[in-house]
């Protein structure tokens, strides 16, 4: 381990003397008590994974879409850079693709790590540097991501520290390198996206190690609490206080005041995105109030007195939109302060005066341990008299306003799912509010049709009007984030999982920019949950799965065990708590095939991508942060399947399944190149429907290292998924049979006719590797 | 006037498609094309053409001009279910990597492909899988089939109006060489 260390003292008696106004400093401390051996790649630097990145970007190819033939970024352009033209600096079309991708990778990684930035220092403060960071009971394994990426085990707040000063370089080296004049290949900026997807997910551990260790969340828990969820079980009865962003240190001193002045029976917090989870895995009696999406509907419902926001995809209209229902907002992040005058040197009870009066809209407040009071106070002040006001239009009042509408159809034009919003209106003319409560299901909540409507119209706010028994019954209990997986439930399921009998790890993580609302979430984590595989949920995406009651009224938290096996639905809790599923991999390797972690990543990579079947789903990806999660992701070679609207990321990962050079490896033991099967076949893809995406994660769930008996079930299941959503029996299972014990028993004669139609030969079952120097003696 | 895209946007760079505003103007195209493809979407099935919908318009037009189709999104099942079997089952996205490499014979093994036709992939994703045909699929000529405007393409519809594409889409099937 290294770390700095400084130390002050006015006057020291020692062996060598007496000194007086003593100061040491030391620039490295080895920590030797840890036998694992140190590896290759301690915190590399940008190239130091360059030959793994390029092995991955070999057999998965950037297919570029651009959004954009011209680059704007300096004086020289616009630059057109269409057909084979390059811009002024020299960069082509291919490279600007990549630069673009590597700069939302960049935005992404720096919110998480500025977050985790926030938090440790804000802790340090608050604990001291020694604070001890604890993952939970049976995680020996404590902080793989770090470890792996490190070398490190950060066993203090202070180590947490020495790790973000790492990641706070490469996150300045990879933005450098967006820079005009900087890196010219696609390629290596391909490269090094993948690189900052590596140190985002390394300052997501480092961000809830820190939270979990200091602020009373479940500890690697299977049994989190259920808590409540959904915009019907915000009681009106008591003053409320919406949290929306992702920092937890604001939204929680305002549960701790509430708990410490015994105010819970007149005021209550709730949560939309990722404060919600923290804000939960704090104090379960908060509430989960719903994804990102769902923010300025209930801020147009005008249920929350105050507004409390911290960072990370908030609406940046919050001041104005909570203005229009007399609720003032409180900033509390330097990083999104909305213009609002800072009042964190005044007197609390000025603050409070002002915002209850009405005389500003809102306010920052730096001091996060005086949120919690004015937050407080100033909802339960406006209470009384902001119930007996009416936020939204009377659907009578929406039948006559309709009436003028000049059916432009901008208001469809505008709506990034094509809702029929114009026709929705047109009915409302009529009185039939039916059409309305349709477009609210799959509505994701960005108000685009209200800003190109001429009329003006608050049509948001009348899908919520038209959909308001479905917003009533919006009522759900749902498992709070139980943060990382315990090594004894990695060891239950390593070998199942690696031989591939457990069919697969999914994870369905990421935003709430769902093509057609959030129940699609739902239904895929059922399906294969349903078929045993290991269901892991985070973020917005952990929500919306919870948003949905089977016949018995349960959600599928209630339904299925929060204990990481086969057939669970385990949520590790928000953004930053996406670690742990990348933990629960690299853990596999640790425990199962006993691989050492330390500064050894490309190795362990390796691992995991030839034979840990995990496939990450972010159907609702929206953000940058998504873009660097899933970079994270693919450097550890796990696929990541998005919705549809994640094409507009404008770069997929590709592999060709029919390139056989591309599917060959190494068989470790006897060094020998062999073809696999294209497995996973792809590293990002975004699909269409529910349907491909299903088909899709069947498949990339299968890798070269399956046992017989594991390949059978996983070809079982997509075979079965196949046939069901696409109405026949694959053509390309030939392509997984390596020998014939790989094929499911009764679909024999099926795969049998389609082997001979290939002209199939049986091949070995080998111990699979990208990398040489994995071959038994080295491959010298 | 020049035609918009549909959805207000997804404007594009500095080349843009040209209106499909009557089925000859495609003809000199569809008369060079040697080899042409036709990609239907998930949505195909939900857009009503004639008696029937807009795979039904598929089937009609991959039978009059020998044309290989894909279907995307899951969109094969309707295929399928009508007893059609010259669909294929792709990804949008993996159709518009493969679409780059003027070698490509795709999954028939009969390409290499010089001209698309697509239609009923939802409107955005159409837009990217276009973009990477038009910057890096330079050997074809694609024609979007949608009533929505396709920037990227070499022909699209301009946002036009329900009655007369229907009527033009029929067109274009004659000019193929089948009936409406």
């Amino acid at each position: 381990m290294k770390k700095k260390a400084y130390f002050k003292a006015d006057e020291a008696d020692t062996g060598l003397g007496k000194f007086k106004g003593l100061e040491v400093h030391i620039g490295t401390i080895v920590d030797d008590d840890w036998d694992e051996p140190m590896g290759p790649t301690p915190m590399p630097n940008p190239t130091g994974l360059r030959s793994w990145d390029h092995k991955l970007l070999s057999r998965y190819q950037p297919s570029y879409m651009p959004y954009c033939q011209v680059c704007c970024l300096c004086t020289f352009g616009k630059c057109d850079l269409s057909g084979d033209k390059k811009g002024a600096c020299g960069i082509d079309i291919k490279g600007q693709q990549a630069r673009i991708v590597l700069a939302a990778a960049n935005i992404g990684c720096s919110a998480h790590l500025a977050h985790a930035r926030h938090m440790v220092d804000y802790l340090i403060e608050e604990n001291g540097p020694r604070t001890e960071l604890i993952q939970g009971p049976g995680t020996e394994i404590h902080a793989p991501v770090a470890r792996l990426v490190t070398g490190m085990r950060p066993r203090t707040l202070e180590d947490a520290s020495i790790i973000l000063n790492y990641c706070e370089t490469q996150l300045a080296h990879t933005l450098s390198a967006t820079h005009t004049g900087q890196e010219g290949s696609w390629l290596d900026f391909e490269s090094k996206v993948l690189h900052v997807g590596m140190i985002d997910q390394l300052s997501m551990e480092i961000a809830d190690l820190a939270q979990i260790s200091t602020l009373g969340f479940p500890q690697a828990d299977p049994d989190a609490p259920l808590v409540e969820s959904g915009m019907g079980l915000m009681d009106t009865n008591k003053a409320i206080i919406l949290t929306i962003g992702h920092n937890i240190i604001p939204a929680a001193s305002i549960t701790d005041y509430i708990t410490e002045k015994h105010l819970g029976d007149q005021a209550e917090v709730g949560g939309m995105c990722c404060t919600a989870w923290d804000i939960t895995r704090r104090d379960p009696k908060a509430k989960v109030i719903g994804p990102i999406s769902w923010q300025l509907r209930f801020i147009r419902s005008g249920k929350a007195d105050v507004v409390v926001v911290d960072e990370q995809c908030v609406r940046t209209d919050v001041v104005s939109e909570a203005k229009k229902v007399k609720a003032p907002v409180i900033s509390t992040s330097d990083k999104a302060v909305f213009g609002l005058p800072d009042r964190s040197d005044d007197p609390i009870d000025d603050v409070v005066k002002e915002l209850v009066s009405g005389k500003i809209d809102g306010c920052y407040i730096s001091d996060h341990s005086m949120v919690g009071e004015i937050a407080t106070r100033v909802a339960l002040e406006l209470k009384p008299k902001r119930r007996k006001m009416k936020f939204f239009p009377t659907k009578k009042q929406i039948q006559k306003l309709a009436e003028d509408c000049k059916k432009c159809s901008e208001c469809i034009r505008a709506c990034p799912n094509d809702q029929p919003v114009m026709e929705a209106v047109l009915a409302a003319q009529t009185g039939n509010m039916e059409p309305l409560r349709e477009v609210y299901k799959n509505c994701i909540g960005c108000a685009r049709c209200e800003s190109a409507c001429p009329n003006d119209y608050d049509l948001h706010s009348w899908m919520v009007v038209a959909a308001e028994a479905d917003c009533k019954d919006e009522r759900y209990m749902v498992r709070t984030g139980r943060g990382a997986i315990q090594d004894i439930e990695i060891r239950n399921v390593g070998q199942p999982i690696v031989f591939g009998e457990i069919p697969g790890v999914i994870a369905h993580v990421g935003c709430a920019n769902y093509p057609g609302g959030g129940q699609d979430v739902h239904d895929m984590a059922e399906e294969f949950a349903k078929r045993r595989y290991i269901i892991v949920t985070s973020g917005c995406a952990a929500i919306s799965a919870g948003h949905v009651r089977d016949e018995n009224g349960q959600s599928i938290y209630e339904r299925r065990s929060g204990e990481f096996d086969a057939g669970c639905v385990v949520n590790v809790g928000s953004c930053v708590s996406n670690s742990h599923i990348a933990g629960a991999a690299i853990k596999i390797a640790a425990i199962f095939a006993k691989r050492n972690l330390r500064g050894n990543y490309a190795e362990i990579a390796d691992y995991i991508h030839n034979r840990v079947g995990a496939v990450g789903i972010s159907w609702g990806a929206m953000s940058q942060k998504a873009a660097s999660i899933a970079s994270g992701f693919w450097r550890l070679g796990v696929p990541v399947i998005v919705g549809p609207h994640g094409s507009k990321y404008r770069r997929m990962l590709l592999g060709d399944p029919d390139d056989e050079r591309a599917w060959t490896v190494y068989d470790a033991r006897t060094g020998d190149r062999v073809v696999t099967s294209p497995a996973p076949e792809h590293l990002f893809y975004a699909a269409e429907t529910v349907a491909e995406a299903n088909v899709l994660t069947a498949k990339l769930v299968i890798r070269p290292n399956d046992t017989a008996k594991g390949r059978s079930i996983k070809l079982s299941h997509y075979i079965d998924i196949h046939e069901t959503y696409y109405g026949f029996f694959p053509e390309d299972v030939w392509k997984y049979i390596r020998r014939e014990n790989d094929i499911p028993i009764t679909l024999k004669d099926k795969i049998m006719a389609q082997l001979k139609e290939n002209k199939w030969k049986e091949r070995r079952i080998i111990d699979p590797t990208l990398l040489k120097e994995q071959i038994v003696g080295g491959g010298t | 006037m020049k035609p918009v895209p549909w959805q207000t946007g997804e404007i594009c760079g500095p080349e843009s498609a040209k209106s499909l505003t009557k089925a000859d103007v495609l003809k000199r195209d569809l008369k060079m094309c040697k080899k042409p493809l036709l990609i239907v979407g998930s949505q195909a099935f939900t857009i009503k053409h004639g008696k029937g919908d807009m795979i039904d318009y598929a089937i009609a037009l991959s039978n009059a001009g020998k044309i290989d189709v894909i279907a995307t999104g899951g969109a094969i099942k309707e295929f399928v279910e009508r007893g059609f079997d010259r669909a294929k089952t792709m990804g949008a996205m993996e159709v518009a990597y493969h679409l780059q490499n003027p070698e490509w014979v795709g999954p028939f093994k009969k390409g290499p492909y010089d001209m698309i036709m697509i239609y009923g992939i939802p409107y955005y994703m159409e837009w990217t899988l276009l973009s990477a045909v038009m910057n890096f699929g330079t050997h074809l000529t694609a024609i979007a089939l949608d009533r929505y405007f396709q920037p990227h393409a070499k022909w699209s519809f301009p946002n036009m109006k329900e009655k007369q594409y229907h009527v033009i889409l029929d067109e274009i099937l004659e000019l193929v060489g089948g009936s409406k």
